[in-house]
């Protein structure tokens, strides 16, 4: 059977592939690193919202109750939370990677953060009112540098400096201090050496390429990795790849998204925020992308991976055969709010040939469609506001956009989509279950509840 | 009896765990079934007897036997059937089945 060469490709080849990547220690760590800039980001889209409610006369009503000045000092948290990105996620990576290592995280972490804050020249260009030309103000730290602009210095050089201070620990070139020195004060005398050899490795680099014409690390990643990585990223292209490679992760029964997302998440974080700044700027402008985190989320992942949202009300609605009807009732919760394991393996959907076929399209149709309606400017792009990926359709489209309705009518359209394309594929599958039932075969696989 | 049970994000192994405990109790068995994530597997696996992974996080099991093998932990993966089906009598009787 053709289906069973696939299986065996899938778990013979691939497995061990997926297993590799998802079990590597630096992209493992990138991925845990960044997830701790999550909940700031969702905190700071709260704000944002606020700050952008599209009701004629929000702004005036604000302005009469709060003072001119309302949004600037309701946006500060915007401030705090998405323009220091690149700093947390400094520390979060060199964190987990130490973790890993069973190094002391907390040192690798302030390290890390030291080692990013000396890769970054310390002055901003800024034009004073009335003068015409841009000065150079120096002793501060540049904030959009802190930002996803910094995201992938960051993380380069918390990996980078992580693995020079776990090297020098466990060739064990450290100070050791006698018994009866206080743990925590035994630590940090452990962290001199190798926080030593970090810093001076990092502040050769900075002192070589300011003789260049790249003059920063910023400057260089920014030009060889960020530039090309992000147009991969937002392509149309690049996402339909993404998104095929996912759902044939998760045809054999593997979390494609967790396994992807460890390499792509930086790309799509950078892109999203990206948006986000435009937005603030100008909420009813042009956005730069279309391709985001919350692209994917919410336009294509309706109620989990494969847009199951839609098979799951067919089987709630239509089903035929007892078993469809108890997982259809069983998965329509989690549905909800994005979650289908049961779906997944109750169908199943994984290792079955009839359904992994609109499962795989369906999220690939869809993302074209979505390309398509945001890039035209029939429907508004993600503003960069931070939904997380639990929340319930509708709702996640309207948050999304920043508030615009016709992020909710590609929604339903999607939704609708999802629906034509699960639906002659799940009536087949009913139909079969409705005669193993009949014949009294089902009784072995049939959900008791 | 501690049972952890872990997958990508540790949501959808919480869902079972509901499943799980609703069993238990009709046993009369005196159980403690929690859910996290397989990056936090390491801060929780020492409570635990028995660890068992949802079958989206299988390419994890090398990896997670290492780290219950040096705590006399037996972990496997749950069947795929059981998980889809939120079979929680099956998976519970799986663990107690994997401890002894």
């Amino acid at each position: 059977m053709r289906m069973g060469g696939f299986v065996s490709f899938m778990e013979n080849r691939m497995m061990p592939i997926a297993g590799k990547m998802a079990e590597q220690k630096h992209l493992q760590a990138i991925r845990d690193g960044i997830i701790l800039t999550l909940p700031l980001l969702i905190i700071g889209s709260l704000f944002l919202i606020i700050g952008f409610i599209p009701i004629p006369g929000y702004d005036e009503f604000m302005s009469g109750v709060f003072g001119e000045k309302w949004r600037t000092k309701l946006l500060y948290p915007v401030g705090a939370t998405f323009d220091i990105m690149g700093l947390i996620v400094s520390f979060g990576v060199a964190y987990r990677l130490a973790e890993k290592y069973k190094v002391d995280p907390l040192s690798a972490g302030a390290i890390s953060v030291a080692s990013f804050l000396l890769a970054t020249p310390y002055k901003v260009m800024f034009t004073p009112e009335g003068a015409s030309a841009a000065q150079e103000i120096g002793g501060v730290i540049p904030v959009t540098l802190m930002g996803s602009q910094g995201l992938f210095v960051a993380m380069i050089l918390a990996i980078l400096s992580t693995e020079i201070y776990r090297k020098i620990i466990q060739m064990k070139i450290v100070i050791s201090m006698p018994p009866g020195v206080p743990p925590a004060v035994s630590r940090s005398f452990v962290a001199l050496i190798p926080a030593g050899a970090v810093l001076v490795v990092v502040w050769l680099i900075r002192i070589l390429l300011e003789n260049t014409s790249f003059e920063s690390i910023h400057n260089i990643v920014k030009d060889l990795l960020v530039g090309p990585l992000s147009v991969v990223g937002s392509s149309l292209i690049g996402a339909i790849i993404c998104v095929l490679l996912i759902h044939i992760l998760w045809a054999v029964g593997l979390h494609g998204a967790a396994i992807v997302g460890g390499i792509m998440s930086p790309i799509w974080l950078t892109l999203m925020d990206q948006n986000r700044a435009a937005f603030q700027a100008s909420p009813n402008g042009e956005l730069p992308n279309v391709v985001t985190t919350q692209f994917f989320d919410m336009w294509i992942y309706a109620g989990g991976s494969g847009a199951t949202l839609a098979l799951v009300v067919l089987m709630v609605f239509m089903a035929r055969s007892k078993q469809m009807k108890n997982i259809g009732r069983l998965s329509l919760g989690p549905g909800l709010f994005n979650i289908n394991e049961p779906v997944i393996f109750g169908m199943p959907i994984v290792m079955n040939p009839l359904l992994i076929i609109p499962f795989v399209f369906t999220p690939v149709i869809l993302v074209i469609i979505s390309y398509f309606a945001m890039s035209l400017g029939w429907v508004a792009k993600p503003s960069g506001v931070a939904v997380p990926w639990t929340t319930p359709l509708f709702f996640s489209g309207y948050l999304a956009t920043g508030g615009k309705v016709s992020g909710m009518v590609l929604q339903a359209v999607n939704f609708l989509i999802s629906l034509a394309i699960y639906y002659p594929f799940f009536r087949l599958w009913d139909k079969q279950k409705v005669s193993e039932e009949k014949a009294g075969t089902a009784s072995d696989t049939a959900v008791t509840m | 009896m501690n049972i952890l049970l872990c997958c990508a994000a540790g949501m959808s192994t919480s869902l079972l765990v509901q499943k799980m405990e609703e069993a238990a109790r009709e046993k009369g068995l005196d159980a403690k079934i929690w859910a996290v994530s397989a990056d936090d597997v390491k801060n929780h696996i020492d409570q635990a007897a028995v660890l068992l992974l949802g079958p989206q996080v299988r390419y994890k099991l090398t990896e997670m036997k290492k780290e219950g093998a040096s705590r006399g932990v037996p972990v496997d993966v749950i069947s795929t059937v059981d998980y889809g089906t939120l079979n929680g009598k099956n998976v519970l009787e799986f663990a107690l089945r994997l401890k002894q």
